[in-house]
């Protein structure tokens, strides 16, 4: 069995990490060697996060090779642009609509690329892709902050993922505060609610 | 984060995940461990910062040593008694602990010494990607390469049997993509050791004078030819491949490369990972290549596996060797697995795989995209701090800027930073400046960086009547590495109240006489400040004082405190942007063209409400719906 590669990108402060790591404790669990990379110190303060996990028998490099990402878990759409070379027109591209706008669009130092641009990209040279507005669903669960377990929630709905749900929520009960445990659950449940409904990614 | 429970789990076999330095924590554990010191960097910091956490559970002193070569120094106290002990630190922390080490070769340890060196290839956290692989040629000392977090925990109980056996300190140098990749790792038993030394004088052996040092560095090179022989056989430099007519010569985070560009190429080939680099296990490598026609080294940074391999295939006749020399691959930049598998590909003339091949115009759509760099946080005190320098001095001044998060101030729309070498290097540098041109200039160091190597410098600039002014951007933390104490927090490593050194005290005490602590919150204060310290005939210093916000936010929360963020009045906003232009603060963005606060982000600094020229930014009133 080669890898399953799975490239999640953000921005700082959108809990990037705690979902690869939330997904590389549930790999571990069942019984797979992972790798979960991860950049810390000045690649964080609000700037772009990308972190992959890789689950397998064997696996041995913490980053994804070019192109070969099973699956694309964008928390953010420009985030999920800039992290495209890791997947390939098969990939799935699970992407959360809600931007975080950069200080530089911000300011106008930048030009802003609208959700409409984003999607016109993903749409011509990736045959599957889930756009999720995770933010509505995350409000629904109670917290901006959760839109991170919304979108695991619809990865773990896609079937394409080598983890059982169970696990994932066992991982996530490990992972996050108590307090906040009723919340992730919540919203990891939302997710996979709206993920199911894109049957055609079944299979 | 692993949490203490596993660090300290006495469950043999268990399996858990662990980041390559949280391995190397519980690998000092087992090991026995009982004094770590370190100076926080990116990407070593975990190793110390969760052992710090468990310190006092697990019976070891830990300690935030005020920089790296004082660290060198505790832990080899502390080893010349008896004790084991671990020193960690980032690849540049080395260069200024390297004068502390490079004699301790020479006088050697008792309790085994290990020192961590974690580098970081593309400088994603750093000045500069030196490869300390260096160190271990200059001060001629073992030195292990660990490729995984499995590794990275066995090989520190590995370095410290070495270390007690040839009574010498060991290197352990890790690379960014193995610090900080987490990896399942088999927990080993924790073996007990005494806490308790006993220093025995030995003059000849421990006062490095020039008669007993010249006796010593053969002692040196004497110990270091047995751990060759060792090296030669030792189980950490294995094949872990066999077959095909081609040879791989690597280590570190390098073999993860290597091993997937041969399975995805589909190459048969021969694989010789090295561990233990130095001393380097010639004959082994001699055995190796000597099969074969062509020999790749994968490596990243400089060619030092490559060179010691030509050195071994000298009297071996006709072998191709592939490395940086003959350009196969890059000396500059971390490596992957994508560029080892183009680098190879192009070399035995094999198609790349399709995934490989760009189908798709990445570059163009990069291009199209908004920067996202780092950038100083909603509230943070050193936007103040910069935005007074703006107002008071007026772009006059040069900034020499350092180490530390403060260094994000280089970009837009603040701007301040001319110069950044090295930790402390900004109040040096200033002093030179300061005697050749008329421009005034300002040293800008943290709170953390000023006790680090900024005193130096700064009674250099007293001594020599240097006109400079030093800005110490004191936010109770060293930041940008994890929030870790300094002596101007008084708080020790292990949590405990110590004695605080107070910066301005310092400053007095160096024989500065223009000594001014401020608010940068405060902006009229900190301009003030900031004019006559500029005006000054002689050295100033000038402290502006504010917690960061992201400590302060955290322990509002933790106190149950609410943080009551600013807001717009629209009536008077004529949405000038000078907020956003001026101070760049996260918190403040535009929404159908006009500029509103996030309440979620804003931590109430107060800034903008005085930058605003319209005063269209007041504080938010507790209920939000019943204001205008």
């Amino acid at each position: 069995m080669r890898a399953y590669n799975i490239v999640i990108a953000g921005v700082g402060g959108q809990g990037v990490l705690l979902t690869a790591e939330i997904l590389g404790n549930s790999a571990l669990k069942e019984g797979y060697d992972v790798r979960v990379s991860e950049i810390h110190g000045m690649a964080q303060r609000g700037g772009s996060v990308v972190c992959d996990v890789r689950i397998g028998k064997r696996v041995y490099a913490p980053t994804t090779p070019d192109g070969m990402a099973d699956v694309m878990l964008g928390l953010e759409p420009i985030e999920t642009l800039r992290y495209l070379k890791f997947a390939s027109p098969q990939t799935l591209i699970i992407m959360n609509t809600r931007s975080v706008k950069p200080v530089s669009v911000l300011m106008g130092v930048a030009k802003d690329l609208s959700l409409d641009d984003i999607t016109r990209i993903i749409n011509r040279y990736y045959d599957n892709a889930i756009l999720i507005d995770a933010m509505e669903l995350a409000m629904k669960a109670g917290s901006p902050i959760v839109q991170n377990i919304v979108m695991l929630g619809v990865l773990a709905s896609t079937e394409r993922l080598p983890i059982n749900i169970n696990t994932l929520k066992e991982s996530i009960k490990q992972l996050v505060s108590p307090k906040y445990f009723e919340l992730n659950m919540k919203a990891f449940e939302l997710g996979l609610k709206t993920g199911e409904s894109y049957s055609s990614f079944r299979h | 984060m692993a949490d203490s429970k596993t660090l300290l789990s006495k469950n043999v076999g268990e399996s858990c995940l662990l980041l390559g330095n949280e391995a190397i924590a519980r690998g000092a554990i087992e090991a026995g461990v009982k004094v770590v010191t370190t100076y926080p960097g990116t990407p070593s910091s975990e190793i110390a910062d969760s052992l710090s956490r468990i310190a006092k559970e697990a019976g070891i002193y830990m300690e935030y040593s005020t920089n790296e070569i004082v660290a060198v120094e505790v832990a080899a106290g502390a080893s010349l008694c008896g004790v084991r002990a671990l020193s960690s630190m980032k690849h540049v922390g080395l260069n200024v602990a390297s004068d502390a080490l490079i004699t301790l070769a020479y006088t050697g340890v008792r309790g085994g010494l290990v020192v961590v060196s974690a580098d970081d290839p593309s400088c994603w956290s750093s000045q500069n990607e030196q490869d300390n692989r260096y160190y271990a040629l200059l001060a001629n000392l073992p030195c292990l390469e660990p490729s995984n977090s499995q590794e990275a925990k066995d090989w520190i109980v590995y370095a410290f049997d070495l270390s007690e056996k040839f009574e010498l300190p060991v290197l352990f140098r890790t690379t960014t993509r193995v610090s900080h990749t987490l990896a399942p790792v088999e927990l080993g038993v924790i073996r007990e050791r005494s806490d308790h030394g006993k220093f025995v004088p030995e003059v000849k052996r421990f006062v490095m004078v020039p008669d007993f040092a010249r006796v010593r560095h053969a002692v040196l090179i004497e110990k270091m030819k047995s751990i060759k022989e060792l090296s030669e056989k030792s189980p950490l430099n294995k094949i872990v491949r066999e077959g095909g007519k081609i040879g791989f010569v690597t280590s570190g985070a390098s073999f993860n490369y290597t091993m997937e560009a041969i399975d995805i190429l589909n190459i048969k080939a021969s694989v010789l990972k090295i561990g233990l680099i130095h001393p380097f296990p010639e004959q082994l490598v001699k055995d190796f290549i000597k099969e074969f026609e062509e020999v790749f080294v994968v490596e990243e940074l400089e060619p030092y596996i490559e060179n010691a391999v030509r050195s071994s295939a000298s009297a071996l006749g006709l072998i191709r060797i592939n490395g940086k020399s003959n350009g196969f691959l890059p000396r500059n930049g971390e490596l992957s697995t994508s560029i080892v598998v183009k680098a190879l590909a192009k070399s035995l003339g094999k198609p790349l795989p399709r995934n490989l091949v760009n189908e798709i115009p990445f570059e163009e759509i990069q291009k199209s995209l908004p920067p996202r760099p780092p950038i100083l946080c909603p509230g943070c005190p050193h936007r103040a701090s910069f935005y007074a320098m703006k107002k008071a001095l007026k772009g006059a001044q040069i900034n020499c800027t350092d180490i530390g998060c403060y260094a994000l101030g280089v970009q837009a729309p603040l701007k301040i930073g001319d110069l950044l070498i090295c930790m402390g290097a900004s109040v040096g540098a200033a002093c030179g400046m300061s005697k050749v041109q008329e421009r005034p200039v300002v040293a800008i160091v943290g709170d953390s960086t000023f006790f680090h190597a900024s005193i130096p410098g700064l009674i250099n600039a007293v001594y020599n009547n240097h006109r400079i002014v030093l800005i110490v951007l004191d936010n109770y933390a060293t930041a940008m590495t994890g929030f870790q104490p300094h002596p101007g927090t008084g708080f020790t490593g292990i949590g405990d109240q110590g004695k605080r050194v107070v910066i301005e005290e310092v400053a007095k005490g160096c024989g500065v006489e223009l000594v001014e602590v401020v608010d940068p919150y405060d902006i009229k204060q900190t301009c003030d400040a900031l004019k006559r310290a500029i005006e000054y005939l002689g050295p100033s210093v000038v402290v502006a004082r504010q917690k960061c916000s992201l400590l302060a936010v955290q322990e509002k929360r933790r106190k149950g405190e609410s943080v009551i963020p600013y807001r717009i009045i629209k009536d008077k906003c004529n949405n000038c942007l000078a907020c956003i232009k001026v101070l760049g603060c996260p918190a403040i963005y535009l929404s159908n063209d006009m500029v509103m606060i996030d309440a979620d982000t804003c931590t109430g600094c107060s800034v903008c409400a005085q930058v605003c020229p319209y005063k269209a930014i007041e504080i938010s009133r507790i209920n939000q719906n019943e204001s205008v």
